[in-house]
């Protein structure tokens, strides 16, 4: 499983608030310095969060290369047009990127979101009651996370594609263009939705760039709305709802038939605990579940530039148009027909973590040791050692990934151990030496004959 | 064959909030042993539910997990009030539970039929006025 952070070992000091903030346990601090186990990661930008040396930081591609070549076609995230100081509706944004050189891919993305709300909404509606809840799949870090933590839940993942992808296939079909094309991405999972797909192969994108990079360059080279932007119709595109929790869900079920039940849920912790409850049986009756690992939703992501409170309220106060003609929802419903449009094209497999071992016994006998080396361990979870917790510290000795010295308080009780040792040698003296003190009896252990 | 794993958890009385630490430690356990999903899922519900029966009706508990080679045994040990009719507790939707583990959501009369239904062995020794022990197996592949 690839990844999207990246680290600067010359800001890291080693100290252990990243390791704490990781929802998966995938960090380490070895030899002063973090290792990511990238096989545990799921890309939530926590430990971006959590990092005050800006340590870590977003593996993107360069953007000032891209723009050197020329020719750039972009797809917006839908963060993107609240990121300035007023809203750009996304027919302006086009006109002013239009100006700097930049195709920004407004009418595909309508399209595409469009048609995965109504792929989504018609898959609800055909599904039976034990098949429901399907859960959203917009978010690659609750993607990954369901398949690293919580496998079973992976066959109520909606089998619709990402409709960022969605876009970039019908832009190139429509287009026929071989230029490349690059993702404004507000978040390092989008990143690495792009370098590592899931549920699709290969990905339509060619390049990823943080949104915070494409934003600090476009506001440098001075770029304003003016009275010669082209604009179109000022109209909000429901698109741009996806940007905030619960967009996705409301745009689905106005296209619903029915009326929907629908949980929408926003930030890690909220993120864990539903998926927690849903595994365990805990949502009856409900249609549909979105989840989204940042704040807020999208306007939250790490690559965001903007204030998530101020993206959120200029997006608040602009109206979304949720009108369907005729027309449109006949050409939806034509694009609905022809599956290879918007279907996962490959199921998602299972990224669980290796068990102790893979054979049973080996791993019932690790586990015993494991629960050994924990009973020893302080419990306070300080961090010291490199690891989580001292059950991860336990975990990491029992899969030969560490040694019991690691943690600091088995090192001092070593060493006290190994002191008092010292003491008792010192004592020792030999018998040429052996004086009576004043004062003091000698015992006499050697028997005459 | 190795000895089994043996866990062991208390679970307080109407202590809502720390119900499913079990659940979330059999869980975790499960997967440590590479022991398939679908199980550790199965597991995870039947805990998930005995520790809410020991939290509403039992006055609290004992949960003991016995892992070998071939099986997971989950069991619940309470010396709360007893089960008078166990035909009836096993139905769906039948429920005792009071005013405030209903207000909470929970109560639905779900419990016993959820562990019932996860569970290839289910058995449940009770007496009115000295306890509950619940004994369920899932057998391995």
């Amino acid at each position: 499983m690839a990844h999207s952070i990246k680290i600067s070992y010359s800001a890291c000091h080693g100290c252990v608030n990243c390791i704490k903030s990781c929802p998966t346990e995938a960090i380490r601090v070895i030899s002063g310095s973090i290792t990511i186990i990238k096989d545990l990661c799921v890309d939530c930008g926590e430990c971006l969060r959590a990092c005050e040396r800006k340590a870590l930081g977003i593996d993107d591609d360069d953007w000032d290369l891209i723009r050197v070549h020329g020719d750039i076609a972009a797809i917006p995230d839908p963060t993107f047009f609240a990121q300035f100081g007023s809203y750009w509706y996304p027919e302006l944004a086009k006109g002013v990127l239009a100006q700097n050189g930049i195709d920004l891919l407004v009418d595909d993305i309508e399209d595409a979101f469009d048609l995965s709300a109504y792929a989504a909404a018609r898959t609800i509606e055909r599904m039976s009651k034990d098949q429901l809840p399907v859960i959203s799949i917009y978010c690659p870090a609750v993607v990954r996370l369901i398949q690293l933590e919580f496998p079973e839940l992976l066959s109520r993942l909606v089998v619709v594609e990402n409709p960022l992808e969605i876009a970039a296939e019908m832009w190139r079909k429509r287009t026929k263009s071989f230029a490349p094309l690059t993702l404004i991405s507000p978040c390092p999972a989008k990143i690495t939705m792009v370098r590592d797909p899931v549920g699709r192969r290969p990905s339509p994108i060619q390049h990823v760039v943080s949104m915070r990079k494409v934003v600090h360059t476009l506001m440098a080279s001075g770029v304003k709305v003016s009275s010669d932007t082209p604009r179109g119709k000022s109209d909000t595109k429901r698109f741009a709802e996806w940007a905030s929790r619960g967009g996705e869900s409301r745009h689905i079920s106005k296209f619903a038939n029915r009326d929907l039940r629908i949980i929408a849920v926003s930030g890690l912790r909220n993120t864990m605990d539903l998926l927690e409850q849903l595994e365990l049986g805990r949502l009856s009756g409900v249609d549909f579940v979105e989840c989204r690992t940042c704040d807020i939703g999208c306007f939250g992501g790490i690559a965001v530039p903007e204030s998530r409170f101020m993206a959120h309220m200029k997006h608040r106060h602009i109206e979304t148009n949720w009108q369907l003609s005729p027309e449109r929802e006949a050409s939806l419903k034509s694009m609905f027909e022809n599956e290879k449009l918007w279907k996962l094209s490959e199921p998602i497999p299972s990224r669980q973590r290796l068990p102790l071992s893979s054979d049973l016994s080996e791993a019932m006998a690790r586990l015993k040791q494991m629960k050994a080396i924990f009973a020893e361990l302080p419990h306070i979870d300080c961090g010291a050692c490199g690891r989580p917790s001292c059950k991860a510290m336990a975990e990491d000795v029992a899969r030969e990934q560490g040694e019991i010295t690691d943690c600091i308080f088995k090192l001092r009780e070593d060493i006290s151990s190994l002191a008092s040792q010292i003491i008792s040698l010192a004592d020792l003296q030999p018998n040429a030496l052996k004086r009576i003190q004043p004062g003091k009896s000698i015992k006499v252990n050697a028997q005459r004959g | 064959m190795a000895d089994p794993i043996h866990l062991e958890y208390e679970v307080a009385a109407d202590d809502y909030q720390a119900a499913g630490a079990a659940s979330n430690s059999v869980k975790e356990t499960l997967k440590m042993l590479g022991v398939p999903t679908a199980i550790s899922r199965r597991a995870a519900i039947i805990t998930y539910e005995a520790e809410m029966n020991l939290v509403i009706h039992g006055g609290g508990g004992k949960i003991v997990a016995n892992i070998d080679e071939k099986s997971v045994e989950l069991m619940t040990i309470d010396e709360g009030p007893g089960i008078p009719d166990v035909e009836k507790a096993v139905q769906e939707g039948f429920t005792t539970a009071g005013d405030r583990a209903r207000e909470m959501g929970f109560g639905a009369g779900m419990g016993l039929p959820n562990i019932k239904r996860n569970a290839d062995v289910f058995e449940i020794f009770t007496e009115v006025g000295s306890g509950t022990t619940l004994r369920t197996v899932i057998n391995l592949p």
